[in-house]
């Protein structure tokens, strides 16, 4: 009688400790599963963010194409965007995104100066493209080249800016 | 009636022998499950951990940058034009000398290290920790620019370009 309900209580507890590791395996196995996924949205998410200043900054109303010398990449035309904003109400719906600044980084300005034709190119923000506030916003880092005059001549100077670009969340 | 004796004498001493050696296998059995256990624990912990931190690394930005600062017109004028970061490597490389007599890799160094200052913040409280620029001539080490402190968790970007035969290597790495 005891023999028997020892092996009884034998089997309980190898049962309980088959349960118990296919339990845990499967969460650590869940837990992996969800991580790749997690680490996949991740991954797409900087893609197409990536791909949406990318995009814009490499589009012909922004890009240097090659009045800079060879085609560069990330390049915006800063004389092109100035004259762009004036017209950028027509541009309504077009480029997918609610706000559209370049803020130049390097060199540094004091202080936050909006470009405008009277002040450019004394001025470090040029906003673009403005609809409202709201929506997630992702930058990246743009070369913004100029003609500069020096000595009576032109040359090609290219700063280093950032391009935001805010979009609605759907 | 004494070998009958002797025989029982005997199974009893076998059954506790069996019974203790019973024993022994539960032991050992709740050892190893305990041991898987913990095991699987600490997998799942290193997994939930490496999550958290993947969330805020954002490599595009490193390459990006690279690619940018490249680009950017130093105040170092040769005989024909102002010249480009990239450009100024391989000059730097060559110990040439600006136009107004300046040696370019001062003014490289100086240049690259203002660049990074201003785009990339790593003052207490920021989310980079530190960074660092490695730029190579031929696997040598050329320049070298660190600030803040290097992490575990760090993404970086490598770009490289050649002139002629030689070929420049350059390293962005942030720790966050």
């Amino acid at each position: 009688m005891v023999k028997a309900q020892i092996k009884i209580q034998q089997m309980l507890f190898m049962l309980l400790a088959i349960t118990l590791f296919f339990v845990l395996v499967g969460i650590f196995l869940l837990v992996l599963g969800s991580s790749g996924l997690k680490k996949s949205a991740i991954e797409l998410q900087e893609k197409n963010a990536l791909m949406l200043v990318t995009r814009l900054a490499n589009s012909p109303e922004f890009s240097c194409e090659e009045s800079f010398g060879s085609n560069k990449i990330n390049c915006v035309d800063a004389d092109k965007v100035i004259m762009l904003i004036q017209n950028s109400k027509k541009y309504d719906g077009f480029w997918g995104a609610s706000n559209i600044i370049i803020r130049k980084i390097y060199p540094e300005i004091d202080g936050e100066i909006v470009c405008s034709l009277s002040n450019y190119p004394n001025c470090n923000i040029i906003k673009v493209y403005s609809e409202n506030n709201d929506g997630a916003d992702v930058s990246n880092f743009v070369t913004l080249c100029r003609k500069e005059s020096s000595g009576g001549e032109y040359y090609d100077k290219c700063e280093l800016a950032k391009m935001s670009v805010s979009y609605e969340l759907r | 009636m004494i070998n009958k004796k002797g025989q029982k004498q005997k199974l009893r001493i076998f059954s506790a022998i069996r019974g203790k050696s019973g024993q022994e296998e539960f032991v050992g059995f709740g050892l190893i499950m305990i041991v898987v256990a913990v095991v699987l624990l600490i997998f799942v912990g290193f997994a939930l951990k490496k999550n958290s931190n993947a969330e805020l690394v954002e490599s595009y930005e490193v390459e990006s940058f690279i690619q940018t600062m490249l680009q950017y017109t130093t105040d170092c004028e040769d005989n024909l034009e102002f010249l480009s970061v990239q450009k100024l490597i391989f000059d730097c490389r060559e110990n040439e000398k600006c136009l107004d007599g300046r040696n370019t890799c001062n003014v490289l160094n100086e240049t690259l290290e203002k660049i990074i200052d201003a785009s990339w913040n790593v003052e207490t409280g920021s989310l980079v920790k530190g960074y660092e620029l490695i730029v190579l001539d031929e696997s040598v080490e050329m320049i070298k620019i660190q600030k803040g402190n290097s992490t575990n968790n760090y993404k970086g970007s490598k770009q490289i370009f050649s002139k002629g035969s030689n070929t420049i290597e350059i390293i962005f790495t942030t720790s966050y």
